[in-house]
């Protein structure tokens, strides 16, 4: 909201600077976000007469103009076509700045020379102020050479504020005039009364009545101007609505915009002639009801809506905006002006609805003032009558529902006391007196005080410990660690388990990110997961920003392959691997069920491309090296996962591991497709895990083993296997066909090719012996092995 | 002295020149043939000694062994010597460039959110608050009105919230948690709830996804001393040394007081009016806080009149662009390794 300085300092006289005004203001919770001087590059402009008015002898599109500055004559040039002999207008002499800081001089136009030129609205810095194109024609009442600044009081200053959405009294220049008073010590109060109209029938025409059928309007409030000449508005006006930011239409509109800028009461005008009837009514809307409002917006509407009708047809979405068909027009004659309560989770409802947010609709939704309702008016045809002369009826036409009883609420010496360690009830009323409360009462206990209608927020104590609190300062509050200690505080399972695994992988050379947890909704497809998969029906947003941000994700893959084509599109050539930890978002198992938020860690690893790599094959990653940082992942949290062959739909056949952790399926570890390689202009291999950290969560501690004091005893064995037996079914084999004695076997050489039949590979092991009490005779090893030799060889393998 | 001393004398000054020149373990092996080889000159010596006269026996035996010794030992001291000076020149020849770069993967790289995130929440658990989590896919009630925002009140800007075809929510801010954990172990409460919240919003200093970093603390008796007392030590403790702040009021619609804090600019301190983190305002919007509205306590089934306490909530990644100098937002959600890395790739 923009506020006028000068204008503000008419309700209440302010001791400081703007900036120190706005810096307090600030402090005390309505921000003011910024300070404006936009007339402050002006220098040396005058006003001027038009004297004398010709064409330009030589060009057709020029006019010359002798004009009285004050101080002699001057002769300007202009293209402006809007002037005429006698005219007032802004002038600007050589060496005058004009707004955009450009400085004038003289300038020849084809044999005549101009001096300084007469200035357009832009050009003094107020575009929103002209009232036709070309040269602002000024009002009379001015002499010549008056300095241009002080005759139209344009050296103001604008205060961009920032309200709070529970302090609908300070979208008012009255209320924000009480809140300097509160909160600005010196501050004084320039008495305003508006009074109240007097209610009755007398109007110079038939008029069949005010009805009110939705408790969403409990007070209704309507003037009458029966005879009116739509014009431009004066000067005065139109600077003010110009530093208010509002865009001047007519004198008729604008004088209800300018009151509400006043009283924070928002005004409608219909044209009278306009209306279907000669009555209003207010009430819901029908679920359906169609109404085109003056933007020429057609809305559907609910019955949660609420509609000003007159004879049955909508005239206004109340408190939001008015209808084309009684807009008012240059032709309008006579005009009936709305002032009315609407209830304010109403209009808030509907106008968030339609999406209209209008500076009416944005007062009713902090809630109006209801005992300025109808005083509004008077204020309205005071300045109608006073400053463009159109005549309102003295009596008002008003219905009502609902009177508005003052509310109190008691302030505890004890209550304030706890949050402000702090108690000095005199200086505390004296706060809250200057804000506009009234100590109604006072008990052992504290101080009632009666609440203005116009300060809704103010409802319990609480909100009058705030009231205090911020005129008082925040500052003159202590500052202490809190008294009472309640024993340690708890990381807990989740962060030490994300601590754990986050530093683990970034140890293993990964780079922690962070990705969006919602996803373009084709990467099921792209990621090729079938209907069948959960993972394909991530819930989609119902009103995204942007499609590639508009499902939820149901796995981590997606933004860690976006990120690597990121990467890869901005020319990062690099291996890189990427890591994260986050929530995937499933659909519930079964109907009725909550959905499912799963921690999960996942991480890719690329090899990079057309980058000469000094270590060359012992640095690149393969399944197998990244199979080694899923299992230092998840022993870092004490759990030894197991891999066995698996399928995903984005997994290459022939590479891709179930993961499995306790037991139970946790994740895949897998080589991406190269089919969505390719789709996706990934070049080279992608290995990818992704785990789910739930099984992960609770500290499982260590388990140590055994001193060893018998050395083991080694013996190799070599043996030819089929192409489908795995090593972890031949190493559960070996131990169990090993016996005790059988400590360990290792894996140290995998052959395949020349010798060895097609089909089968030849696999050598390791295997130590040992005893925990004694150390092995060969002999007694020797049995042993000579028997696990013959067990294998009876399970039909061929041994080396 | 006798002839057999002179004699002793005569073969130690000979060998002492022989060793100086021995030059690796083959004339070491010479020299040890030479003097105590079956046919040695200590050898023969010894055996001659049977030919003095018995009284001169003795003595003439001992200074023998002293030197038989006294030649072993330096043989053998010799012997290592050269070991050495030979596994030395080997290892000469063999030498690495330990400029060379490292094999194997080095150090990856941390998220700034995340790594800020974790050093504030050790802040607070510090001061005995523990983490506390919640569901990020909300529903109204938990969301909004449980937090005090009532359907269709201004305060809950629909344009602001991302909604799912359920009617579900994501959820807004963190606050929900604050609702879940009071009913889930009620008062006292002293709990910090990390988390991924959601708006719809989204330009360089806007997310769609930011994260939030909420703390609670009821009790009896709170005092805005405490919550003061609390951020201050949590500023003075990510920034490394204490800072300025200041409190304005301002409105949350689940803390009445509620306020707004603000840090000294730890970059300028308010002395330079051209500075590009505070704007020239010498201070740092850093946080939203306040006492909490009795309405929520209600909601989260907690006694007002016995209880009350206080809450803030703050964004960890606008704390962590400020401690590391990041402009963009949205770039610490896109991967970047050239960002990630320092450029250091
Ligand atoms: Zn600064």
């Amino acid at each position: 909201m923009q506020i006028s300085w000068n204008w503000l300092n008419e309700y209440c006289r302010i001791p400081l600077s703007p900036e120190e005004a706005a810096a307090r203001l600030t402090v005390t919770g309505c921000e003011v976000e910024d300070i404006q001087r936009p007339c402050k590059a002006l220098r040396d402009l005058k006003v001027a007469r038009i004297e004398r008015l010709a064409a330009h002898p030589e060009r057709a599109d020029l006019f010359v103009a002798d004009l009285d500055t004050g101080r002699g004559r001057s002769r300007c040039v202009t293209a402006a076509r809007n002037l005429k002999n006698g005219d007032w207008v802004p002038y600007g002499g050589p060496g005058s700045v004009i707004a955009d800081g450009t400085v004038l001089g003289r300038r020849d136009f084809d044999s005549i020379a101009s001096e300084g030129m007469m200035l357009s609205a832009e050009e003094i810095g107020l575009p929103g102020i002209a009232d036709e194109f070309g040269i602002l024609r000024l009002p009379q009442g001015f002499s010549a050479g008056e300095d241009l600044v002080e005759a139209l009081e344009l050296d103001d200053c604008i205060l961009e504020v920032s309200v709070t959405p529970n302090r609908g009294d300070l979208l008012s220049l009255l209320g924000l005039a009480r809140e300097c008073l509160g909160v600005i010590p010196g501050a004084s109060l320039k008495p305003t009364d508006m009074g109240e109209p007097s209610s009755g029938g007398n109007w110079p025409l038939s008029w069949d009545g005010l009805y009110l059928e939705d408790p969403g309007c409990p007070l209704y409030g309507l003037s009458l101007a029966p005879s009116v000449q739509i014009e431009p508005s004066p000067m005065k006006t139109r600077i003010r609505l110009a530093f208010s930011g509002v865009r001047s239409i007519n004198n008729v509109v604008d004088a209800t915009n300018l009151v509400m800028l006043i009283t924070g009461q928002p005004l409608h005008a219909f044209d009278l002639d306009r209306l279907p009837a000669r009555e209003i009514t207010v009430r819901g809307a029908k679920e359906g009801e169609r109404f085109t409002t003056l933007d020429s917006r057609e809305h559907v509407l609910s019955d949660a809506d609420l509609l000003i009708t007159s004879g049955g047809v909508p005239v206004a979405l109340a408190g939001i905006m008015g209808g084309e068909n009684s807009e008012i027009t240059a032709d309008t004659k006579s005009v009936a002006f709305e002032s009315a309560y609407f209830e304010p989770l109403r209009v808030s409802r509907t106008a968030r609805r339609l999406g209209v947010g209008t500076e009416a609709s944005y007062r009713f939704s902090r809630g109006v003032d209801p005992s300025r309702v109808l005083p509004t008016l008077s204020l309205l045809s005071n300045y109608l009558l006073g400053q463009t002369g159109q005549r309102v009826e003295k009596e008002v036409r008003v219905a009502r529902t609902r009177t508005w009883e003052k509310r109190k609420v008691v302030l505890t010496r004890k209550k304030l006391h706890r949050v402000l360690l702090w108690d000095d009830m005199k200086e505390a009323s004296a706060f809250l007196e200057r804000l506009g409360l009234k100590e109604a009462g006072s008990s052992e206990e504290g101080l009632e005080f009666e609440i203005p209608t116009a300060r809704a927020d103010l409802a319990i104590e609480e909100d009058l410990i705030e009231e205090v609190g911020r005129v008082r300062g925040y500052e003159l509050v202590p500052s202490r660690i809190p008294p009472l200690l309640r024993g340690t505080g708890h990381v807990g399972d989740e962060v030490e388990a994300h601590r754990r695994i986050r530093i683990t992988a970034m140890s293993r050379g990964y780079l922690e990110v962070v990705t969006y947890s919602f996803i373009h909704p084709r990467w099921t497809e792209w990621l090729r997961i079938p209907e069948s998969d959960p993972r394909c029906h991530g819930f989609p947003l119902a009103n995204p920003i942007s499609q590639d941000q508009s499902v939820m994700r149901t796995t981590l893959l997606p933004g860690l392959l976006q990120a690597l084509q990121t990467n890869i599109r901005s020319g990062w050539k690099d291996p890189i691997r990427l890591f994260e930890v986050g929530r995937v978002f499933l659909p519930a198992e079964k109907e009725g069920d909550e959905h499912r938020e799963i921690l999960r860690m996942a991480g890719i690893a690329w090899n990079g491309r057309d980058r000469r790599i000094l270590y060359d094959n012992s640095m690149k990653d393969d399944l197998l090296s990244v199979k080694a940082d899923v299992v230092s992942l998840c022993q870092s949290r004490g759990l030894m996962p197991e891999f066995c062959a698996g399928r995903e739909p984005f997994g290459h056949v022939g590479q891709t591991a179930r993961v499995t952790l306790d037991g139970e399926p946790s994740g895949y570890l897998m080589s991406l497709k190269p089919g969505i390689l390719r789709e996706l202009e990934i070049p080279g291999p992608v290995f990818a895990f992704e785990v789910d950290i739930e099984s992960m969560l609770p500290d499982r501690g260590f388990r140590f083993g055994q001193v060893v004091r018998f050395p083991a005893v080694y013996r190799d064995i070599s043996l030819i296997a089929s192409l489908d037996t795995t090593v972890a079914s031949l190493e559960k084999e070996i131990r169990i066909l090993g016996g005790p004695l059988l400590r360990g076997a290792v894996l140290f050489d995998v052959y395949q090719g020349k010798g060895i039949p097609e089909g089968t590979r030849s696999l050598a092991f390791s295997l130590a012996y040992g005893d925990s009490s004694r150390t092995l005779r060969d002999q007694e090893v020797d049995e042993v092995h000579d028997a696990l030799r013959r067990n294998l060889a009876e399970k039909g393998f061929v041994l080396r | 002295m006798n002839a057999i001393q002179a004699k002793l004398e005569a073969i130690r000054n000979q060998y002492m020149e022989a060793l100086v020149k021995a030059d690796g373990s083959e004339s070491l092996q010479a020299l040890r043939v030479r003097y105590l080889g079956k046919k040695g000159e200590l050898t023969q010596l010894l055996r001659s000694l049977g030919g003095l006269p018995p009284e001169e026996r003795p003595m003439a035996g001992q200074a023998l062994n002293e030197l038989r010794q006294e030649v072993e030992a330096s043989l053998e001291r010799q012997a290592v010597l050269l070991a050495h000076a030979e596994d030395e020149a080997m290892e000469a020849s063999d030498r690495l460039d330990v400029t060379l770069p490292p094999r194997g993967r080095g150090w990856g790289a941390f998220h700034p959110v995340v790594q800020t995130m974790n050093e504030i929440i050790d802040i607070f658990v510090g001061m005995g608050f523990s983490v506390a989590y919640g569901p990020e896919i909300e529903d109204d009630f938990h969301n909004f009105e449980a937090l005090n925002i009532p359907p269709h009140h201004p305060a809950r800007d629909m344009q602001d919230t991302f909604y799912l075809n359920s009617g579900k929510l994501l959820r807004t801010h963190t606050s929900p948690v604050e609702v879940r954990s009071m009913l889930k172990w009620g008062a006292p409460l002293r709990i910090i709830i990390p988390g991924k919240v959601y708006r719809r919003d989204s330009d360089q200093t806007h997310s769609p996804m930011f994260h939030q970093l909420e703390g609670l603390l009821i009790d009896e008796d709170v005092s805005l001393a405490d919550l003061k007392g609390c951020l201050n030590t949590f500023v003075g403790a990510i920034f490394g040394r204490p800072l300025d702040s200041r409190f304005r009021a301002s409105h949350f619609p689940f803390t009445e007081p509620s306020l707004e804090m603000d840090v000294e600019c730890f970059a300028c301190s308010g002395r330079n009016p051209a500075c590009r983190i505070c704007k020239g305002t010498g201070w740092l919007e850093i946080l939203g806080c306040g006492m909490t509205h009795p309405n929520v306590l209600r909601y989260g089934g907690i006694d007002p009149d016995r209880y009350n306490g206080f809450a803030w909530g703050m964004g960890p990644d606008r704390v962590a662009m400020l401690k590391y100098g990041l402009t963009d937002l949205r770039v610490l959600f896109e991967g970047h390794g050239s960002f990630l890395t320092g450029g250091g790739y």
